[in-house]
């Protein structure tokens, strides 16, 4: 029988910002075998307000995402200070690396859903952002 | 074994089929993460294309499965497919593994698939995934649109994870309007076959593959116990307007012959060279390969008629030293004619010619392959795609051709036909009662004079001379 997800030893809350159910179900279910927690907000306003109440460690975004798109949402998360610790990968069926580093994200991923490349990407960014952090602190 | 992972760029990137020539055909292979359906009736090949294909690519860490819905119980397919030399039995049960859905669908219907599948994506992370048959589940469901929220449900899935999938199906024609999964497919791939007198040809077909380029047509295939065995349609160099023609004679090997062609063939060319049987057009075949290997020109002599026995005593008898020729550079094919199918008889000519190293080709008789060809504008597109690729390699062919006997050299419909694509056309004729008596005339040369006049041609022990 197929194994089901866990929701147990989360160390990091993730913000998925996705409309497709399918990618919605197996980002939440990859995810969360790998140990986070995940939120889900369906457009890029959504997003937002539910970022800055929650203050995710990453921010996973489709850039075609309504109301607000994923770009527009790493912009806006950019310059939101209480959000300055916050990752933003951009996950997207479009090939949009080079809009995704000017928007500012930190990361961009193509689709389809590969589970081992995405929790990896996860874990390294997580990695980056504790790095930076310490370093922030000692200095 | 892991298929190579190749493609126009990095984003579309592709699988391997595990057939090369099919990969060719494809423009590179199938595309990675996509829907695709392989669609034919029952013993086209189907399941053998994706069988070949699933154990090519398996290895390198995530599974692959096959997914059995009803039409053939599951120990029937792993027991035929041992008979394949890409079987590997250590791969089963781990890198490749089979399911069967057939009671999970007959109770609870069509729409228990996408939640399966779901289901099993989570558990195995498949990296390839082959449904057959996947048309058979349209048999259990309740209503059409039933089976296309199904069906729509399912492309999502799929599209939206890491998987290459293959529905196998035994489609007609007319299912592809009928059923959405052809709408939501990135390609589709036809086998068919058709039956010619005592003969079954097979046949591969792109009907559509999305955001690449792929080779058209009908590709014709073999099953053997390797696998599909395809030849790729023939099509014409694309560089045949820009290639640089050999400026320089080559001599045909009859004496008396050249002078005729104001000193031999231009060297690239194609001759076509017209007779009735038994006007010695073989002899002056033989008389062409062998100038060829004289000169240290790798030389293909293409047989259809005498067995390498045969043609070797034909050439003993005339004096030459067959282990020398072969050892200067003559090359024999011969395919039986009872055997022949066109494409693999002309893609193995370009096979061989390909690399460049093959300067002369005579093909001893054009003729017999019409007598084999099941469709006859496809012989012609073939040879003249064949015969382009001559002279954008720079080889001098040969191609001989009989005709009825005629004594005013008029030429019937299927010898114009070949003449449009020869840059040379000879023309032997037989006459006389008591005393056969051959004479041979130039027809038409292209960028040359010839002698006009129908001279004698002595067929003798000797060989051939124009006199």
């Amino acid at each position: 029988m197929p194994k089901q997800g866990t929701s147990e030893n989360h160390s990091a809350i993730i913000l998925v910002v996705e409309r497709d159910p399918h990618v919605r179900d197996l980002e939440a279910f990859f995810l969360n075998e790998a140990g986070f927690g995940v939120e889900f907000a369906a457009d890029g306003e959504a997003a937002l307000a539910l970022a800055r109440e929650i203050k995710p460690e990453i921010i996973i975004t489709e850039v075609l995402v309504p109301k607000l798109d994923g770009l527009a949402l790493c912009r806006a998360v950019r310059k939101e200070a209480e959000l300055k610790d916050t990752v933003v990968l951009i996950f997207s069926i479009l090939a949009a690396q080079s809009r995704a580093r000017e928007a500012g994200a930190d990361a961009f991923l193509m689709k389809p859903l590969a589970e081992q490349r995405l929790v990896q990407t996860v874990r390294e960014l997580l990695a980056s952002r504790a790095s930076s952090k310490a370093e922030a602190v000692r200095a | 074994m892991t298929a190579p992972i190749t493609g126009e760029n990095g984003l579309f990137p592709r699988i391997g089929t595990g057939n090369p020539q099919a990969d060719l055909v494809l423009g590179g292979g199938l595309p990675a993460n996509s829907i695709n359906i392989v669609m034919g009736q029952p013993g086209t090949g189907k399941t053998v294309f994706a069988e070949q294909l699933l154990f090519c690519n398996a290895g390198a860490g995530r599974p692959i499965v096959y997914v059995s819905t009803l039409s053939e119980p599951m120990t029937k397919m792993v027991s035929y497919v041992q008979r394949f030399t890409y079987f590997d039995e250590s791969r089963l049960g781990t890198e490749i593994q089979y399911e069967d859905i057939g009671p999970l669908l007959a109770s609870d219907g069509p729409p228990a698939l996408v939640p399966w599948l779901s289901a099993l994506i989570k558990e195995r992370s498949p990296k390839l995934l082959v449904i057959d048959s996947f048309r058979a589940i349209h048999d259990l469901g309740s209503s059409l649109s039933e089976t296309r929220r199904m069906v729509s449900d399912l492309a999502g899935l799929l599209t939206a994870y890491d998987v290459t999938v293959l529905l196998l199906g035994e489609y007609t024609m007319a299912d592809i309007e009928r059923y959405p999964e052809f709408a939501v497919s990135d390609s589709i791939i036809q086998l068919a076959r058709q039956t010619l007198g005592t003969r079954d040809e097979r046949y591969m077909r792109v009907l559509k593959l999305r955001g690449s380029s792929y080779r058209e047509g009908q590709h014709a295939f073999r099953i053997t116990q390797d696998g599909i065995q395809l030849f790729p349609r023939l099509i014409s160099p694309r560089v045949a307007t820009t290639y640089t023609p050999r400026l320089e004679r080559t001599s045909t090997g009859v004496a008396g012959l050249d002078a005729m062609l104001e000193g031999g063939v231009w060297a690239g060319t194609t001759t076509l060279l017209v007779g009735p049987t038994g006007s010695g057009k073989t002899t002056v075949a033989m008389h062409f390969a062998l100038e060829g290997v004289a000169h240290k020109e790798p030389t293909l002599y293409v047989n259809f008629q005498e067995n390498p026995a045969q043609l070797a005593r034909s050439f003993s008898l005339r004096g030459v030293d067959l282990v020398k020729a072969r050892a200067d550079g003559l090359e024999f094919m011969y395919v039986s004619p009872v055997e022949l199918q066109i494409d693999s008889i002309v893609v193995g000519i370009f096979d061989r010619i390909k690399g460049g190293r093959i300067r002369r080709v005579v093909i001893d008789a054009v003729g017999d392959l019409v007598t084999a060809a099941s469709d006859t504008q496809r012989l012609h597109d073939y040879l003249y795609s064949l015969v382009q690729h001559f002279a954008v390699n720079g080889v001098t062919s040969l191609l001989t051709f009989e005709s009825g006997i005629s004594t005013d050299g008029s030429f019937d419909t299927g010898e114009q036909r070949f003449s449009y694509m020869s840059d040379n056309v000879l023309a032997i004729s037989l006459a006389g009662d008591e005393r056969t008596r051959r004479t041979i005339r130039v027809v038409k040369t292209r960028n040359s004079g010839h002698d006009p006049v129908v001279r004698e041609l002595d067929i003798t022990s000797a060989g051939a001379r124009v006199s």
